[in-house]
């Protein structure tokens, strides 16, 4: 499984689709951060520069995932042993990418968009927040990708609507009903960072699996 | 016929490795893709025993490639049970996938890797890829993306081959090159399932054909005969032996029958115990060719065009098409040296195929 997931990554640099998010990365951490905030403000920015990066690294997802041609997805089951080894390697590539889109996002914020250093409460927090960011971009982008969505159109629109739905709704009282964006915005700049996080990351993880099972029990179903 | 039965005898005996997979079975399987769709499957039943080597054919649309990917485990039938699949499966599908951004050493080398280090580079040398190795796959033709696929699929020594259309687009060597690869993973207890229009494996002996009508599965006993014939009854449909035999030591199929051809173009194939191969060559007008091969090949005959674009009408009106049908009637320790006979015949000209042909008792029908 591993080797596969090797495979994927490797396909992703080589196509330069790898180039699509970095670049969309960097634009976004060079607006968000193009100014050290004062201190006092880092949780907001490192949890403004999280959630940000959500849409960007659920299209690494999703660009990683359609690098494979259909045909090549099949033989790669095939050769792994199984179905369900080819979609864990697929989601555990995506997942990587992801993960180092968020860490150099988290290193922007860290090195370049605070003023001073962040205690070590929040520095825990905003890396766990970083790989919250990095499991909603895979499974927004993994059910978004081709092996469940053909129509590319369609598929891209799905994955903006789907962002701007899960701000949208964790604005609302009905937080709770998605990954709660908006919350985790609200609750670091409100200074309520710390004692909000153990609500708010139960709850993200626990959609962030429910998505990674619902894209799982998609694919396992054909 | 003391060398067959000396091969039915012993052969087994030799290779004790050859009983290490179980009989693959399929049981009642239907398919459809998307509930109440229509069936795709329909009630399939069916055994693949080690050492098998199956050749299925179908119009284009009959579910050919729908069993092949549940045969493979790509998809779950909708009903019905598939059981005793090899744990090791070699796919081959019918276009490689070549817009893949890697050459093909670095592809070969990151399958290796995923089968867990199977060596591809003697595959490589026996498929004559080596001058390919540092093609971009973008820029392989067909054929030689197919070699890919084919390298890629029997690199881990498979207890099952799964080979979809193998022979489109190769090269006369490596055609030559297939049915000796299907033959040794037989040999070594591996079932070997292929869909192929053109037929190129069926000089090997004891092969079975399956056929798709309208996604029914049936096992004709038409194919050609490449051992002693011991007639059995016709089965219309899949009636599964019950032993793990390899296909050398099963019984052969029983005597195909003629192909019965139109008045335009009648062909006689000589009695198999006399004559051990009978190239028949046939003019008829270019507009029955399609529907002509159809009927050779779904008769079990090997039948192909000859020179469909250069030849002249023998006669006005119609533009006829001149066809080639094979039947071989080998010893098994012969298959392999008699397809190499095919295709070097294959490529003479018009004129030595008559030439031959006559020699070996040849017609050929001006329709």
């Amino acid at each position: 499984m591993i080797a596969l997931t090797v495979f994927r990554l490797a396909a992703y640099v080589r196509s330069h689709r790898v180039y699509q998010a970095l670049l969309l990365t960097l634009a976004m951490l060079a607006i968000v951060h193009g100014n050290r905030a004062p201190r006092g403000a880092e949780a907001g920015v490192l949890v403004d520069g999280a959630i940000l990066l959500v849409p960007i690294l659920a299209w690494a997802a999703r660009s990683l995932l359609d690098t494979e041609p259909d045909r090549q997805r099949e033989m790669s089951a095939i050769q792994v042993g199984g179905r369900g080894r080819e979609v864990a390697a697929g989601l555990l590539a995506a997942f990587t990418a992801c993960a180092v889109f968020a860490t150099s996002g988290l290193l922007w914020g860290l090195l370049l968009g605070i003023t001073g250093s962040p205690s070590p409460g929040l520095l825990s927090v905003a890396i766990l927040l970083y790989v919250v960011a990095a499991l909603t971009g895979t499974a927004l982008g993994a059910l978004t990708s081709r092996a469940i969505m053909p129509s590319p159109a369609f598929s891209i629109m799905t994955l903006l609507l789907g962002f701007l739905a899960m701000l949208l709704v964790s604005a609302t009282s009905l937080y709770w009903l998605t990954v709660p964006l908006t919350s985790w915005m609200k609750a670091a700049n409100s200074g309520a960072l710390l004692a909000q996080f153990p609500q708010l990351a139960a709850i993200s993880l626990a959609w962030c699996l429910a998505g990674l099972a619902a894209y799982v029990w998609l694919r396992r179903r054909t | 016929m003391l060398g067959y039965l000396h091969c039915r005898t012993f052969i087994p005996a030799l290779r004790p490795e050859i009983y290490r997979y179980g009989i693959m079975r399929l049981s009642n399987v239907t398919f459809r893709y998307r509930r109440r769709a229509p069936l795709v499957i329909h009630d399939a039943d069916a055994h693949l025993a080690p050492g098998d080597v199956i050749e299925l054919t179908g119009v284009n649309g009959a579910g050919k490639s729908t069993l092949l990917r549940l045969l493979a485990g790509l998809a779950r039938p909708s009903t019905g049970t598939i059981t005793g699949r090899p744990p090791v499966v070699g796919f081959a599908p019918d276009r490689f996938p070549s817009s893949q951004p890697f050459n093909v050493a670095t592809y070969l080398r990151h399958m290796s890797r995923v089968r867990g280090g199977a060596r591809w580079e003697p595959w490589a040398e026996r498929l004559n890829m080596g001058h390919l190795l540092g093609t971009r796959l973008a820029d392989l033709s067909k054929g030689s993306a197919h070699k890919v696929g084919l390298a890629q699929a029997l690199m881990a020594d498979p207890g099952l081959l799964i080979l979809d259309e193998p022979f489109a687009g190769l090269d006369a060597d490596t055609r030559e090159v297939l049915p000796a690869i299907a033959t040794e993973v037989a040999a070594r207890g591996g079932i070997v399932i292929a869909s192929d229009h053109q037929g190129g494996l069926r000089g090997l002996p004891g092969l079975r054909h399956w056929s798709m009508v309208d996604g029914r599965l049936k096992e004709s006993t038409t194919t050609p005969l490449t051992t002693p014939p011991e007639p059995t009854p016709p089965t219309p449909a899949l009636a599964p032996s019950t032993t793990a035999a390899p296909p050398r030591t099963t019984a052969p199929p029983a005597e195909p029958t003629k192909p019965e051809t139109s008045s335009a173009a009648q062909t006689t194939v000589p009695d198999a115990s006399s004559a051990p191969q009978a190239t028949v060559a046939v003019t008829l007008p270019a507009d029955e060719l399609p529907r002509f091969l159809a009927r050779m090949r779904d008769e079990g005959y090997q039948a192909r065009e000859i020179d469909a674009g250069n030849h002249r009408p023998r006669t006005t009106g119609d533009q006829p098409y001149k066809t080639e049908t094979h039947r071989t009637h080998t010893a098994e320790d012969r298959a392999c040296k008699t397809r190499r006979t095919q295709a070097t015949e294959d490529r003479t000209s018009e004129a030595e195929t008559r030439d031959e042909d006559r020699r070996a008792r040849t017609t050929e029908v001006t329709g």
